[in-house]
Parts: C-alpha cells; structure tokens; sequence
C-alpha cells in the first residue's frame, strides 16, 4: 500500500482546483457513476436483497473514488490514487486488528450480510453532549455494562468548573483530558479497565486539544478517531492526527459523515459515496477500523425509508467485497423514554445488522440535545440485533416495513424526550420505573414482529 | 422573439441549470432593448424561486442550488453593464453576511442556507468556515450587511454566536443589523439569552424569517 508520506504529498503537489469546482465535480461525477450502473433507489424494500446490485455500488464507488480523489482544504490541491494503488490499499487493508487490552481485547473482524456472528458492538452516542464529568462519568459507567459492548464512544463535556467549554481554548485542552481521565475510571469501576474507547475524544474540535487528551490514558489499543470532511475532505489538522496515530501505532478510527441531499444527491450517491469513504478511509485516514454515519440533510438523523435502503446496500456491498472491518452508527430523530426511539432503534440495527459489519449504538434525538442519552438504548440494540443473528434479508426487510409504518411520518417533529437525569438514578445507574416498563414494554411488541430474545 | 419567450427563457435556463442558455437569451434581451430589471425580476429571480420551491419539496439538492446560483450570475453578468447604464438599481431582499463560528468547521448546512436565500433574492457573502469574531463584524460593517448570521454545530462553538452579538453592542452598532444564529444544537432559549434577533431549527424557515425581519429594519 502507498506510504502516508506518499499520500500526504500528493496533497502538496497534486492539482490544484477551487473546493467549489470541487465539489461541483464530486456531485457531476457521482451520478455519472449510479448512472452508469444503474443503481435506482428502491422505496418498497428499504433492505434490498439483489446481490449483483450490492457489487454494483461496490464497483461504482471504486471508479467514482479513482476518479474523484480526495480534497485538501488547506493547500486547494486534490490527491488522487489509481486504481491499482486502491486495489492495492483494499488488499493490504487490517482485517483483523485488536481493540482493547487485557480481558478486553479483541478482534474486530469483518462480518458479511446475513451472518450469524454477533456484530461488534461499539456503544455511545458518538460525541453527544452532556453537561459535565459527572454526567459523563455516570454514562460510561452504564455503557461499561451494557451487555455484550465491545468498545465505547465518549460523550462530549460541554463544562469545566461549573463554566462553558468554549472551543478553541484552553478550556478544551483541559475538558478533552478530562474527558479521558474520568472515562477511563469509569470503565475501571464497570470492571472493564480494558475495553476500548475508540472516538476522537469528541469534546475535542482540534488537533491540539485531541493528541493532548490521548496523552492522559488512552493507549494504542484503544483509537483514535480520524474524520473526514465533508465530502472526500480532508485538512491539515486532521493529517496532524493521522501523523501522530501511526507514530504511536495507534489504532485509527476512520470516520466519515455523508449526507443524504448535499453533494451525495440522493440515495443511491450516497451509497456510492458510502464505499468511496471506505476506500478513502484505507489510503487517506489510515484506518484500522472504518467508521460510518450516512446521515439525512434535514432530519439529522438516519432512520428515514432512504436512509435505510442507502446504508443497507452500502453495508451489503462494502462487507461482501472488503475485508477491511466496518461499523456503521445510528443517529435517531426521537429521544431518550419515547416509543417513537425504539421503534427507530430497532430498524435501524435491524437493518445495519444483516446487512453486514458492526454497529454503533445510539445517538438519541437527533445528537444535538445536551444529556439526551442513556446507557439503556444501546442495550436494547443489542437485544435486537442478537435476535437477528442468521436472519435473511427478506425477512427483516420485511419486519423493517412494519416498524417504519410506526414511525416514519413523525419523523420531522420527532419527540426529544427526556434527559438521563430524568429517566435514570445517576447513583445506581438504574431506570426509574416509567423508562424500565417502556423498555420491556417495547421488547414485548417486538417478538410480536417475529423476533426471538433469549430472555 | 417576444419579450414574454425571453423572459420564459431565462427562467428556464436557470430551472435547466444552463448557464449556455442563460447568456444566450440574456444577451438576445438586450439586443432587442428589453429592461434588464424586469427580465432579472421575471426570469431569473423567478427561476430561483422555482429552483428553491423544487428543492423544499425535496425534488433537487443541494448540487442543484449551486448550479443554479452559478447560472444566474452568468446571467446577471450579462445584464449588469445594462443596468449601470440605465442608472437604475438592481432590486435585492437584502444582504447576508452568513458564516459558521470559530472554532466550528461544519459546512453543508450553512451552504444550503446561502444557496436557499440567495433564491429568494438575497445577495449573500458566504464567510466560510471558523470565522473570526474579527471576520464577522469587520464584513458585516464593510458589506453594509443588513442580516448577519452565525452557525454554530458544536455545544462548545456556541459561545460565539454570544461573543459577537456583545461585541456589536460594545462597539456601538448592534442596532445596524439584525443577526440570526442556527445549526443543531442552538435553539430559540439560546437565542433569547444571547439577544439574537432570531433563530430558525431548518435552513426553509431561516429564509422566511429573514425575509420577515427584513420587514422590520
Ligand atoms: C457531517 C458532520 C461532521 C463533519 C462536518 C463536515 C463538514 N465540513 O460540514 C465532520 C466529520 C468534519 C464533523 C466533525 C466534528 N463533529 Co460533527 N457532525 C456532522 C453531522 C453528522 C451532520 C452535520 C450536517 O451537515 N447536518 C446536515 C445539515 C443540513 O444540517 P445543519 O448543519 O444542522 O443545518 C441546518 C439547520 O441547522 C439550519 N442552519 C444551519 N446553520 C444555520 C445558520 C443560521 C443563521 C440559521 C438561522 C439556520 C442554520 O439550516 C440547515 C439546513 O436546514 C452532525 C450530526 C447532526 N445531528 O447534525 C455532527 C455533529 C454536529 N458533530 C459533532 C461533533 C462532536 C463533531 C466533532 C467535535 C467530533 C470530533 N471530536 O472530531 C468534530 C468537530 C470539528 C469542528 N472543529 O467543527 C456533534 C456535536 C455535538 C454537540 N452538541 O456539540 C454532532 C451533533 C454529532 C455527534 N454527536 O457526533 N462533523
């Protein structure tokens, strides 16, 4: 595979083209892409079930990355990679790296649609805010048991001392170390000192205040989270944190964000999109793990009909064509104690589960709403996604169906439900009563949608 | 060809996203001595309503908005020796100084912001990306800004939207614009403490309240 150094020079000498022109032909040669394979959005079956189509995204966002490239924003320059050097790069990708140490290790593997493996279980509510380390220590704690959890994503503090973060400050420096001081403590007080937190220590906005933070407890083992601009972006800040991740052997968390309705267009770019990111993650974030959220534009979440459709036949492309692991997150429109939040949960991991690769549960109404998580939610997509073990993709496409008739409409006015303060007792980390009966609730409806629970 | 074909030309080009068009019947106008003000009121402007219009009901994205803005100011380009020879003034809702605060680099929902106002006749200037409170206010003042408008996507950049606002009270010009804040997490409590004259959740409402507050400078 082509060195970073080889890589990051390509951003120093490659052309140079304005971002607008950029992404104009981003967009331009995208559709000329789907068009090219026929790719055509299916809203019947938000779980498609065409293997030849699933190859099809695989190789449109192959050639559509070859001939895109990826976007430097500080030096207006576009590296770009052929094709050799991207098969190249999926060839030699990690395919069995190590997360986590001691008891806590283990192999994230690559799973393919319909697998009866149990995906890898990244918990959190990747980057959400919370008011301080109290909060976020309590959360951890509770994500720490989650059943099953593999690795934790880390909420952001947004106070030190009782004051506002403001980013860019000291302040963040100070509330991303702390972030990992009081994370790694809690994990140890849920008896699982080892398990690995794998984001970009999310209080963190630059590079500075994040490699500070990894220097306070994290070790390579555990991953630093790398993202990419949107669309196929990058900039020198981010390379700074690839420099420093593959100095220190660090595992890096490739992250990527494309959205429904922005340059991606509609769906089936963005499950185009979707494999271009994989393949750039590889070569240009350096990834020991691609980590994915396709999102749409004006619901900020991803538990919408296309939404749905894009990252199943994503997932199903990139798990049955790559051996480089990939977990791919759900970002709710509802919140935390509402019905509406299991009925999205469930179709989102239903879908991301037999569609290939491991999940990130949850984020809650929308990640914008400051303490709208709860260690609880996660622990239901874990029910579910057991309960789909083996699964064929007909039969959750059509429990999908059904569960999205339950939400689907009050999506744009999704209720934001309550904060973990509310819903929870901070001491014991238990569900008050009013969430506990919701929650089995909500489980029993399930098995009435044909899904088998061990408990 | 008649006055109304031109016209529905242009409109069309700007619809058809055609920026060959769209000079083409620009300058056909002017060949047969139409008013370039009415023909930017009745073809161009009105195509990027259409354009606006079809992207709110989630016929085309963002790609298309951008298009369409890069037709109309090759249509406009045209025109634009045209009206200064006339004398007569450009009608315009009003000037935007739009940007995402410091500290923050999320860009896609801003963009789609300046591309949606600017169909509906805003003349935007589009700061970027981790804009200095310096940048906002000096633009602003310079741009004669009638609405500035601040994204902010990070709990920890909102503090900025708050840093300028009391900047331009300190330095006594507050009331020479209206500021708008938004992005994910803002929301209209965040906005009232700060003092910002409005808030909106989505990129739609944002361009009817600055039309609205537009009614009240
Ligand atoms: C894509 C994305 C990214 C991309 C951004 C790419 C880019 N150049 O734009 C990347 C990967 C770079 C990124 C980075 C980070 N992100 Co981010 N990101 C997102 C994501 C998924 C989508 C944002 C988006 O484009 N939405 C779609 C657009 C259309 O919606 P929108 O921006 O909200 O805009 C609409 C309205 O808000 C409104 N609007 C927008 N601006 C304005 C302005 C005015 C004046 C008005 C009136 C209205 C208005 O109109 C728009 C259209 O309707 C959100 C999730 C979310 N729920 O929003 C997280 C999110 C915003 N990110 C988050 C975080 C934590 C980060 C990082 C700190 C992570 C990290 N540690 O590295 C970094 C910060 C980098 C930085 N310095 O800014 C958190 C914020 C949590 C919080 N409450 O603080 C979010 C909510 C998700 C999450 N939990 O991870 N991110």
């Amino acid at each position: 595979m082509l060195n970073f150094y080889e890589v990051f020079y390509r951003f120093l000498e490659g052309p140079h083209i304005s971002e607008m022109d950029y992404d104009l032909d981003f967009d331009q040669k995208l559709r000329d892409t789907v068009t090219k394979y026929g790719i055509k959005y299916d809203p019947q079956n938000p779980i498609p079930q065409d293997d030849q189509m699933a190859d099809n995204v695989f190789a449109a966002g192959l050639e559509f990355y070859e001939k895109i490239g990826t976007y430097c924003i500080d030096t207006l320059r576009v590296a770009t990679f052929t094709k050799r050097e991207i098969l190249e790069a999926l060839a030699e990708a990690p395919s069995e790296p190590v997360f986590g140490t001691d008891k806590d290790a283990k192999k994230l593997i690559a799973r393919p649609p319909e697998s009866d493996l149990p995906p890898w279980f990244f918990i959190g509510a990747a980057g959400a805010a919370v008011t301080d380390e109290r909060v976020l220590a309590a959360i951890v704690e509770g994500y720490g048991q989650v059943p099953y959890g593999n690795s934790i994503t880390t909420p952001s503090i947004t106070k030190i001392n009782g004051r506002p973060i403001i980013a860019k400050t000291p302040l963040e420096v100070l509330g991303s170390i702390r972030t990992v001081e009081v994370s790694k403590a809690a994990l140890r007080k849920a008896g699982r000192a080892g398990m690995p937190i794998m984001n970009a220590i999310s209080t963190a906005t630059s590079d500075a205040a994040k490699i500070a933070g990894s220097q306070f407890g994290l070790n390579p083992a555990d991953g630093i989270m790398v993202g990419s601009m949107s669309e196929l972006k990058m900039d020198f800040q981010r390379l700074n944190e690839v420099a420093y991740a593959l100095h220190c052997g660090s595992n890096i968390v490739a992250e990527s964000g494309p959205l429904l309705g922005g340059y991606c267009g509609g769906p089936e770019g963005l499950a185009v999109a979707n494999v271009a990111y994989h393949l750039q993650s590889i070569l240009v974030q350096r990834g020991t793990v691609h980590f994915t959220f396709p999102i749409h534009f004006k619901f900020s979440s991803n538990t919408s009909r296309n939404t749905l459709w894009s990252t199943s036949i994503s997932n199903q492309g990139i798990s049955r064509n790559s051996k480089f692991p990939l977990l791919t997150s759900g970002i709710l429109a509802s919140g935390p104690g509402t019905e509406m939040s299991f009925y999205e949960n469930a179709a989102r991991t239903i879908t991301t589960c037999v569609s290939g690769g491991g999940i990130l549960a949850l984020g809650l109404a929308k990640n914008v709403q400051t303490d709208h998580l709860t260690p609880w939610d996660p622990k239901f997509s874990v029910e579910i996604a057991l309960s789909t073990l083996g699964m064929k993709r007909q039969d959750a496409n059509e429990i999908v169906k059904e569960l999205l008739s339950k939400y689907e409409s009050k999506i744009p006015e999704a209720p934001i439900g309550k904060r973990f303060q509310e819903l929870f007792d901070m001491e014991t980390l238990e569900p008050g009563n009013e969430y506990r009966e919701l929650y089995y609730k909500m489980k029993d409806e399930m098995k009435t949608y044909g899904l088998k629970f061990a408990t | 060809m008649s006055e109304a074909k031109i016209i529905e030309n242009l409109k069309e080009a700007i619809i058809e996203l055609d920026e060959v068009k769209v000079v083409e019947a620009a300058k056909n106008l002017i060949d047969q001595g139409i008013d370039p003000l009415v023909a930017i009121e009745k073809g161009l402007s009105a195509g990027m309503t259409a354009i606006g219009d079809k992207f709110n009901i989630g016929e085309c994205f963002l790609p298309e908005l951008i298009r369409a803005g890069n037709t109309f100011n090759a249509g406009i380009k045209v025109l634009e020796p045209e009206i200064a020879k006339s004398g007569a003034k450009q009608s315009q809702t009003g000037v935007f100084v739009l940007g995402t605060v410091t500290g923050d680099v999320h860009k896609i929902g801003k963009e789609i912001l300046a591309m949606l106002l600017k169909t509906r006749g805003f003349v935007v200037h589009d700061l970027g990306e981790d804009v200095s409170l310096s940048t906002f206010v000096s633009k602003a003042e310079e741009l004669n800004a009638d609405i500035i408008g601040m994204s902010a996507l990070l709990t920890t950049t909102m503090p900025a939207q708050k840093e300028v606002i009391e900047f331009l009270k300190e330095k006594g010009i507050r009331d020479n614009f209206r500021v708008m804040i938004g992005g994910g997490p803002v929301n209209q409590k965040w906005a009232d403490e700060i003092g910002a004259d409005g808030y909106a959740e989505t990129a739609e409402e944002a361009v009817r309240l600055a039309m609205k507050l537009m009614d009240t400078k």
